[in-house]
């Protein structure tokens, strides 16, 4: 079991790795001149300006050398400084991360928590017709495009409730209130399709359980059926449900991307968002290299979950 | 899986949900393919007095806000999306599909590499991904394609080699090698055949995830670029003008989703079909 | 589908009760701290940065010029020059010499206060090649700066240069100790006007709040501004008839068009100094023949542009704004403005083009994408095939820097007086030809009207200029958008400027 942990810290290191590298090249392989390309937005430029500026990002070192010391740095926690203003990229980072992760958990916590009850439901209903309704509304639930339910929805609620506040954030320990309020419509327009995919897993899971042998003997003997039910059946449901839940992880990062732009959320999706609009390099980088090491993180701890619930991965 | 499993008309039949899903994305398919010879209006034709008009006899769907026909640009946007997703689906089951099946079967420092590096591309999310290499190559349907093709190529890979390990310890196989057999030969006539099912229920669950990415994609401007009829992009320039003429926005909406929704319920009644277990709880 | 509306409905409901019950509490909880008086106002976009002398983009400019920073003299609602910081100004008669005397007790946000000495140290920072700001041109002509005083500063040209004192009303006059600082200010701004920064979070809002310490007593009204930056067209929409913002600068026609029917928000609006414009490339051919220019005016059908890329907000335009009342010419004098399909073949012909494959590069903005597309149709009707590009903004940038365009579909921001916009724009090698259009005979005219000074000998060749831009010149002028603002029904005493600054903030006041 050491050995599978070391083996999976091992990956681990590797992926970080080569996601960083992966990272640091995607500006090098901007075509044309990045540097003139970033300065663009102003007419007037000189030569003078142009290797200030890659002096400044430190693009006339060796190519080795700009990774090593970026990655050090961004070890240490430092990012370089934002193009435009100047400020700390950290700083800039860790002041959007709070909605997203917010919004993501959130999201989580909705799709996740509802899918069960919904997916016990959904396996109670059987028969032809009832089976039919479910698979084409779960799968109606997944397809909907997350940034057209979510203007519509601004749209509607703006119709019918005009006066109430939907937009932008507040942090929750300002006024908890108005921060979820705020939150209602992302986290129902990123929280559907999860639900949607979550809960069709609890169902089969539930299916499978309720035709079992020993559900079968239970009910046999009196016992107390619902319980013995759901006990095997969300045993049974824990392992993809976990999957589902980290790979989910990813979708809804990358759907708050589009989820913030629509509900005017300050958080790392805009700003990665933003940053490209103003070929804001560094800023770029470390924002998708924070991005993308949340989620390998979140999936190294479901791997690691697998290994406290299920024996038989523990053997392997 | 036996050979009794494979697809025929009559089981196709007895499956209604299938059948209906087939139909679905036939019908759009066909829609798509045949477009210019179906009679629909020139999906360029600007026609100024006739903007942002509500559905109507000249127009089924409308018009958008350059008095263009909004049935037409839908299907001509249908073209677009199958298009460009369709061959990034298809890169991305070559050569991802490729990879995962030569690193089951030849594992050892060959499959650790490649699953490496198929680790560090699954490890971003894949809208940010996409974002990143359109950063790169520049926005367009082309861009958006090469991005979908790129984010799928490491899903592909593990897929095939999860199904291809199993596969590549099954008798036949182990069999196959003992007697001295070709690893052209092995991997063509008994490990590929073998992964179709899992190939096709993958490709059109992907292909429905694919539509919705190209359609966020344009919808975040990266994607396809006027004047070229898209579903994403129509919806993007539609909501722009939701109060004053809500129908583009509304019908690309739907389109998009029909479109995903068909793929999506395809795959997914074909694994059922496939997956013996899941199909009995069916019954 | 059956199941995807029954499906909506509950849900629906639910969030219906939801977001009764929530708003209840949450206005029983927090009526009483909420602040009435800070104005909400949202943009498209952050700022790049919000050094004065460096940003030339609406969202940066919209922020500061005129709300934190003032300049020595001030444009005013109907575009004519009054005084700003300086209370008054002499001129002498060979109009080579400009005296401003400053007011005594100005301060700046930090505390320190205003003398020309400050004044003196912003020109130069204008000036000089190492901060290399876009505004330099508007100042090279001023040769001499030399503080006389405390109080009064001595402007001197080697030629007379007309539209001085507009082009000083761009140049913010910052702290003397920012001369060489070229980092600072794009973060922190410090100047004199009526509202000081006070804090900026990336991608959410910018905060300025009341200077109480501002020249003129009793004013601002307002406690503070907070600049929000929401990409989304829809969602400020929404916003603003929520009561989320009060203020929407610089709003597109299609949003304005909407807000209008919206009971709770007034538009306003008034003639933009910018416009849409057609760019061509007098370095390659078929374009360096000014009869294929003159043919492409001719297939131009400006009225249907306007109806369809910008919904009907706008006018035709030429050369200038019509905001400039006293300099532009009626559109109606120009032949080639009324569309001649068949005299437009004609001419092609006559040019010898026959087939021709041109491609239009397109600034990356709805208005522009859909201005390039009904130009592709107009085109293909006089046998001229359009290829658009469309390019990200960056590379949009570089190659329209590098000149490497066919044509081009762009918007240009307008200045309030004619040599301003057309010396760098069409003198041969101007500082933003980018067209390589060069002719002797404008170029004349352009160096005449910069050293006139009599206004009706300056207008006199300023006609000429504009007569032979209009149809063969390398901008095809489109249109004049409308600039609109979207005015919630809290905000009382907000008047729009068309040239986007929001000046009149400082008598703005609040009702619940």
């Amino acid at each position: 079991m050491t050995a599978y942990i070391l083996k999976r810290l091992v990956d681990l290191g590797i992926v970080l790795l080569g996601m960083s590298l992966l990272v640091f090249m995607m500006i090098r392989l901007i075509p044309g001149d990045a540097v003139a390309i970033m300065l663009g937005a102003n007419t007037e430029i000189t030569d003078a300006g142009l290797h200030e500026l890659r002096a400044r990002l430190g693009l006339d070192q060796p190519i080795l050398l700009q990774y090593w010391n970026w990655i050090t740095n961004a070890l240490r926690g430092d990012f370089g400084t934002s193009i435009w203003t100047g400020r700390p990229v950290a700083t800039e980072i860790t002041a959007n991360l709070w909605p997203t992760l917010e919004l993501t958990f959130l999201s989580v916590l909705v799709g996740g928590c509802l899918s069960i009850p919904l997916g016990c439901f959904m396996a109670t209903r059987r028969g032809s017709l009832s089976e039919v309704l479910t698979r084409l509304v779960t799968i109606t639930g997944l397809t909907i495009p997350s940034f057209w339910l979510g203007i519509v929805c601004l749209f509607l609620v703006a119709k019918y409730f005009p006066g109430v506040s939907l937009l932008g954030y507040v942090p929750f320990s300002e006024n908890p209130i108005e921060n979820l309020q705020k939150m209602i419509l992302p986290v129902i327009a990123l929280s559907l399709p999860m639900l949607a995919n979550l809960s069709r897993l609890v169902r089969s899971a539930m299916l499978d359980a309720l035709n079992q042998d020993y559900t079968r003997t239970a009910k046999a003997k009196g016992a107390n059926q619902r319980r013995v039910t759901y006990k095997h059946a969300l045993r049974n449901a824990l392992i993809p449900f976990i999957t589902s839940l980290g790979v989910s992880t990813g979708y809804l990062l990358g759907g708050s991307i589009v989820i913030e732009q629509v509900f005017a959320i300050p958080g790392l999706g805009r700003l990665v968002l933003g940053a490209i609009a103003e070929r804001n390099y560094p800023l770029v980088q470390a924002t998708i290299l924070v991005l993308a090491t949340g989620f390998v993180l979140v999936n190294f701890i479901v791997d690691l979950l697998y290994l406290a619930i299920d024996p038989r991965v523990r053997e392997q | 899986m036996s050979s009794s499993e494979r697809f025929s008309i009559t089981s196709l039949i007895s499956q209604p949900l299938l059948t209906f899903a087939l139909l679905l994305v036939v019908v759009q398919v066909l829609l798509a393919l045949f477009a210019p010879w179906l009679g629909f209006q020139d999906p360029f034709q600007q026609v100024m007095v006739q903007r942002m008009k509500a559905p109507n006899a000249l127009n089924w769907l409308g018009t958008d806000h350059l008095g263009r026909d909004v049935m037409a640009r839908i299907v001509y946007g249908y073209r677009t999306s199958l298009l460009t997703c369709g061959i990034a689906v298809l890169v991305a089951l070559v050569v991802g599909g490729t990879l995962g099946m030569l690193s089951a079967f030849y594992k050892g420092w060959f499959d650790r590499i490649v699953m490496r590096i198929m680790d560090v591309f699954f490890a971003f999310p894949i809208m940010l991904l996409a974002i990143g290499v359109i950063a790169i190559i520049g926005p367009g349907i082309w861009g958006a394609s090469l991005a979908i093709a790129i984010v799928y190529i490491p899903i592909f890979a593990r897929l095939m080699r999860g199904s291809a390990l199993v596969i590549c310890e099954s008798e036949y196989v182990l069999g196959a090698r003992a007697i001295g057999a070709r690893d052209t030969r092995i991997l063509f006539t008994h490990i590929l055949p073998n992964l179709m099912s899992v190939v096709l229920v993958q490709t059109s669950l992907l292909l429905s995830a694919a539509v919705l990415v190209e359609a966020s994609l344009s919808f975040l401007g990266l994607g396809a670029q006027p004047p070229v009829p898209s579903l994403g992009l129509a919806l993007a320039e539609g909501r722009n003008f939701l109060l004053l003429s809500p129908w583009p926005a509304i019908f690309s909406g739907f389109a998009i989703l029909f479109l995903a929704f068909g793929f999506n319920l395809l795959g997914d009644a074909a694994r059922d079909k496939m997956d013996p277990r899941l199909r009995e709880n069916q019954t | 589908m059956q199941d995807g509306i029954t499906r909506l409905k509950t849900p629906l409901n639910c969030v219906k009760v939801a977001f009764v019950a929530m708003t209840t509490i949450a206005s029983v909880t927090f009526a009483g701290s909420l602040q009435a008086a800070t104005l909400e106002v949202a943009i498209d976009s952050s700022p790049a940065g919000l050094d004065p002398h460096l940003i030339t983009a609406f969202n940066s400019v919209v922020i500061v010029q005129s709300t934190v920073y003032e300049g020595l003299t001030a444009v005013q609602q109907d575009l004519s020059i009054g005084p700003g910081l300086a209370e008054s100004w002499t001129v002498s008669d060979d109009s080579l010499t400009y005296e401003f005397t400053l007011p005594e007790g100005t301060s700046f946000h930090d505390g320190s206060s205003l003398d020309s000495e400050d004044v003196a140290a912003s020109l130069r920072r204008v000036q000089n090649a190492d901060i290399a700001s876009p505004l330099a041109s508007r100042v090279s002509p001023i040769t001499g700066i030399e503080v006389v005083d405390a109080q009064t500063i001595k402007l001197s040209l080697d030629e007379p240069f007309a539209a001085i004192l507009s082009s000083l009303a761009s140049i913010a006059i910052v702290p003397a100790e920012m001369e060489t600082d070229k980092e600072s200010l794009q973060q922190t701004p410090v100047g004199t006007g009526p509202f000081k920064f006070d804090s900026w979070k990336p991608n959410s809002h910018i905060s300025l709040t009341k200077f109480d310490e501002y020249r003129v007593d009793g004013l601002p009204k307002l406690d503070g501004v907070n600049v929000n930056f929401v990409p989304e067209s829809a969602t400020r929409q929404v916003g603003i008839g929520g009561g989320d913002y009060h203020l929407l600068p610089g709003i597109d026609p299609a949003t304005a068009l909407q807000l209008e029917a919206n009971p709770s928000v007034t538009v306003q609006q008034t003639q933009d100094v910018s416009y849409t414009l057609l760019g061509m490339n007098t370095s390659r051919a078929p374009l360096d023949n000014a009869k294929t220019r003159q043919a492409i005016n001719m297939l131009l059908d400006r009225n249907e542009i306007i109806a369809g890329a910008l919904f009907g907000a706008g006018v035709p335009a030429g050369p200038l704004s019509p905001a400039l009342a006293t300099w532009a010419l009626d559109t109606a004098e120009y032949s080639c403005y009324q569309r001649d399909v068949e005299g437009a073949k004609a001419l092609l012909k006559d040019a010898g083009v026959e087939d021709a494959k041109i491609s239009i590069l397109v600034l990356p903005r709805q208005d522009a994408k859909d201005i390039a597309q009904v130009i592709q149709q107009q085109l293909s009707d006089g046998g001229i095939e359009v290829e658009l590009l469309n390019k990200e903004i960056g590379e949009f940038v570089q190659d329209w820097k590098n000149s490497e365009f066919d044509m081009f579909v762009s918007a240009n921001g307008g200045s309030p007086d004619p040599d301003e916009y057309f010396y760098r724009t069409f003198r041969t090698d101007g500082s933003t030809n980018v067209f390589k259009f060069s002719d002797s005979e404008i170029d004349g005219w352009l160096d005449e009207g910069r050293q006139l000074t009599d206004p009706a000998a300056r207008k006199a060749v300023y006609d000429q200029v504009q007569r032979k831009l209009a149809c063969e010149g390398p901008i095809a002028h489109l249109a004049y958008g409308n600039l609109s603002t979207a005015v919630s029904d809290k905000v009382s005493g907000f008047e729009i400027y068309s040239n986007g600054r929001l000046s009149s903030l400082l008598n703005v006041t609040m009702t619940d």
